[in-house]
């Protein structure tokens, strides 16, 4: 591989160790910040702005009395505030502190305040992967994509898969593939398995639930399933009650995946709330809406239409739960 | 500026309150006064923001004659779900969703139409978006709207005194149902950051306890109150609950509600102009469930929640509403901008935004109506 291509730059959200449900064996998931659809339901509420972006943790900061360093220059005017009365600890104003970044976290002694997104370096990605290596020998890890939609950095992905691919390890991706063609052209034939999410089938209701409806997703999943016959596809659906727990469609999906045989496998991921607080952190309030977890039995029901589908006779032991 | 001024706009913020259109009434009136033109902007700034979308491109004529037919209720204008132009998501030309900085394709939309400043009725979040906006040249006067009336430096936000008179009548059923079950009814009301709502209604009805964020409270107080009154024959009582109560006992906060409080602005609201994300009902069954331990009578959790924003305005509001518009154009006319007309009772000034954000107005621990309170018997909890 070329420097220029090592040496190009993305934003990282995080890399997480030792993996197991996003892809084959024992993986190292790495989370690129920006999403092109706004899931009501989205646990990684900081993964979805494609810029670093300011976070705060209260419970972290030491007050104006003892620290107060966010209340001056260069923070600007109006952004971090205390209210009057016993706790000096300091508050945010969200429209005002839109601006601020690292200059305003590097103030900050206790790490009160933080930044989501980090730009690095294929080689600094791949440096810290490969600290995994010797586990996905043994199991036929590798390394994960995952985002927000890491598909929304295409050259950055190109190179982190094609890199892992140097370096021997296997590549998957997760996508919900709400991204121009052009995009996956440059990103899939570096990739071994491409995990995928059918989130709702029709397109007003994508459009309620995502913030925009499904037409080039289903687009770019038909021609990746047509361009790339000899990549293993895995389609997913987070299980969300009221919005996509029925089998009207489960059936469409399968509909839709069935007559292509290198789909693989279509696998339920039944919604549990967290990430909730980082709602908190980020001070957007008004995004995530109270969805509850859908019941056992009927997950089981809809995966056993799938089974079904499948030619499988016994269910099979799926225990995912959903990581967006 | 004032002499240049010849057609001015008026918003409203996201959220609700009653009366809305007695505050438009008001501007309009005391502008034709002037012979000045005003337009109304369509759901926020999304009128001009989203301009196709609207017939009539996001712009109402309002005319002295319009105005004589509204109805004071309701609002001719409505409201954004979020009135943030620096954060407009859109659906850009590859079907990607994004959020994209809009305001100054909003300021020359606004100097395109011949609008020389704009009045608009917001709440506590909105203030700080107009004051952006003002930042970036918008001459602007901001009227306080809240249900909660926790606005500082105005003494009296428009739509408080409307929400608070039916809150009141609703208490009033409520304790007639606590009557006849025998039973306590903890009744939350409205109140994430200042108690003037639960404090002011619960004074109103006379209830047994009320408890208000600014006062940490242990449930023993109240437990003791109600068993005392229980004993001269006494079998039901009524605790009214601001949903931001908080115990003096640390560990007793419901955990579920505070992850998510925790590092929020307490000026953050949600899509409908609330506090934060729907977490209502989690004071009242705190309260419910801690109370029952305590005492010998069975207690039952009652939530009023944001629908209380709605209805007809009240007299008090309606005056309010009509001087507040009016006062707005007085502000305009005195060559004023970036500032919110503010209401110290008999006087109505104009106080700059950058003073008016970023505070909140809580209940004063010396304040009357606590002392009142307390001296009807009503027991705070701390
Ligand atoms: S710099 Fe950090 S610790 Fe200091 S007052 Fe600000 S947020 Fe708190
Ligand atoms: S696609 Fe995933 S990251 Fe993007 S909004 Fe939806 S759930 Fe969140």
């Amino acid at each position: 591989m070329t420097n220029s291509s090592t040496n190009q730059t993305g934003l990282v959200l995080n890399i997480q160790h030792f993996c197991t449900h996003d892809g084959p064996g024992i993986r190292t998931t790495v989370f690129l910040k920006g999403c092109s659809l706004r899931c009501k339901w989205c646990s990684n509420p900081e993964s979805i702005h494609p810029k670093p972006e300011l976070a705060y943790n209260i419970s972290k900061c030491i007050g104006k009395k003892q620290c107060g360093l966010c209340l001056k220059p260069p923070c600007s005017e109006g952004a971090f505030y205390v209210l009057e009365g016993e706790d000096d600890r300091i508050r945010i104003n969200w429209d005002l502190a839109s601006d601020c970044g690292q200059d305003c976290v590097d103030l900050c002694p206790t790490g009160a305040l933080y930044l989501f997104g980090q730009a690095m370096t294929v080689e600094q990605v791949l440096d810290e992967v490969e600290q995994d290596s010797s586990f996905y020998r043994e199991s036929g890890g590798g390394m994960t994509l995952s985002g927000g939609e890491c598909q929304l950095q295409p050259d950055f992905s190109a190179a982190l898969l094609q890199e892992a691919h140097q370096r021997g390890f296997n590549t998957a991706i997760e996508t919900a593939f709400n991204v121009p063609w052009s995009h996956v052209e440059k990103v899939l034939p570096h990739v071994d398995v491409v995990l995928h999410d059918h989130k709702l089938t029709d397109p007003e209701r994508h459009k309620k639930w995502c913030g925009v409806d499904n037409r080039q997703i289903l687009a770019n999943m038909k021609r990746a399933y047509e361009t790339f016959p000899d990549k293993t596809f895995i389609a997913r659906t987070p299980l969300i009650p009221g919005v996509n727990d029925d089998e009207d469609h489960i059936r469409s999906v399968l509909a839709f995946i069935r007559p292509y045989h290198n789909v693989i496998d279509y696998e339920l991921l039944p919604y549990h709330r967290f990430g909730e607080s980082k709602y908190g952190f980020l001070g957007r309030v008004y995004e995530l809406k109270d969805f509850t977890s859908p019941l056992p039995e009927s997950v089981q029901r809809l995966r056993s239409i799938i089974d079904e589908a499948f030619g499988r006779s016994s269910p099979l032991e799926q225990t995912h739960e959903l990581k967006p | 500026m004032n002499a240049t001024i010849k057609r001015i706009a008026i918003n409203v913020g996201f959220g609700y309150s009653p009366g809305l259109n007695t505050v438009i009434s008001g501007a309009v009136l005391a502008a034709n006064e002037l012979g000045w033109e005003v337009v109304g902007i369509r759901d926020g700034f999304e009128g001009l923001l989203f301009r196709d979308r609207y017939p009539d491109r996001g712009l109402v004529l309002l005319t002295p004659e319009l105005v004589e037919t509204l109805d004071p209720s309701s609002n001719i204008l409505g409201t954004a779900v979020r009135n943030d132009p620096f954060h407009v998501r859109i659906i850009n030309a590859e079907s990607l969703v994004e959020e994209v900085d809009r305001s100054d394709h909003l300021l020359k939309t606004l100097q395109a139409e011949g609008i020389d400043a704009v009045i608009s009725v917001v709440g506590t979040q909105g203030l700080s978006i107009l004051y952006k906006l003002h930042r970036k040249g918008l001459n602007t006067i901001c009227i306080p709207r809240s249900v909660e009336n926790d606005i500082a430096t105005t003494a009296l936000s428009f739509g408080f005194n409307s929400t608070l008179s039916f809150v009141t009548e609703l208490l009033d059923r409520a304790k007639q149902a606590a009557q006849s079950a025998r039973q306590v009814g903890v009744v939350e009301v409205l109140g994430e950051h200042s108690g003037w709502l639960a404090l002011q209604a619960g004074i109103a009805v006379c209830a047994d306890a009320v408890l208000i964020p600014e006062i940490p409270y242990d449930l023993q107080k109240v437990a003791t109150k109600l068993q005392d009154k229980f004993r001269t024959g006494r079998s039901h009582g009524l605790v009214i609950v601001a949903e931001g109560a908080l115990s003096v006992d640390k560990e007793a906060v419901v955990a579920s509600a505070n992850p998510l409080k925790a590092s929020l602005s307490p000026l953050a609201t949600d899509y409908q102009g609330s506090h934060v994300i729907q977490r209502s009902g989690h004071a009242a069954q705190t309260v419910a469930l801690q109370l029952q331990r305590l005492i010998n009578q069975e207690t039952y959790p009652l939530v009023l929640g944001d629908w209380v924003k709605g209805g007809a305005p009240t007299a008090v509001d309606r005056q309010l509403g009509l001087s507040y518009g009016a006062g707005a154009v007085r502000a305009l006319h005195a060559g004023q901008t970036g500032v919110m007309v503010n209401f110290q009772p008999p006087n109505l000034s104009f106080v700059p935004l950058m003073e008016a954000i970023n505070k909140i107005r809580i209940v004063p621990a010396d304040s009357e109506f606590v002392q009142i309170a307390r001296s009807l018997g009503i027991c705070l909890g701390g």
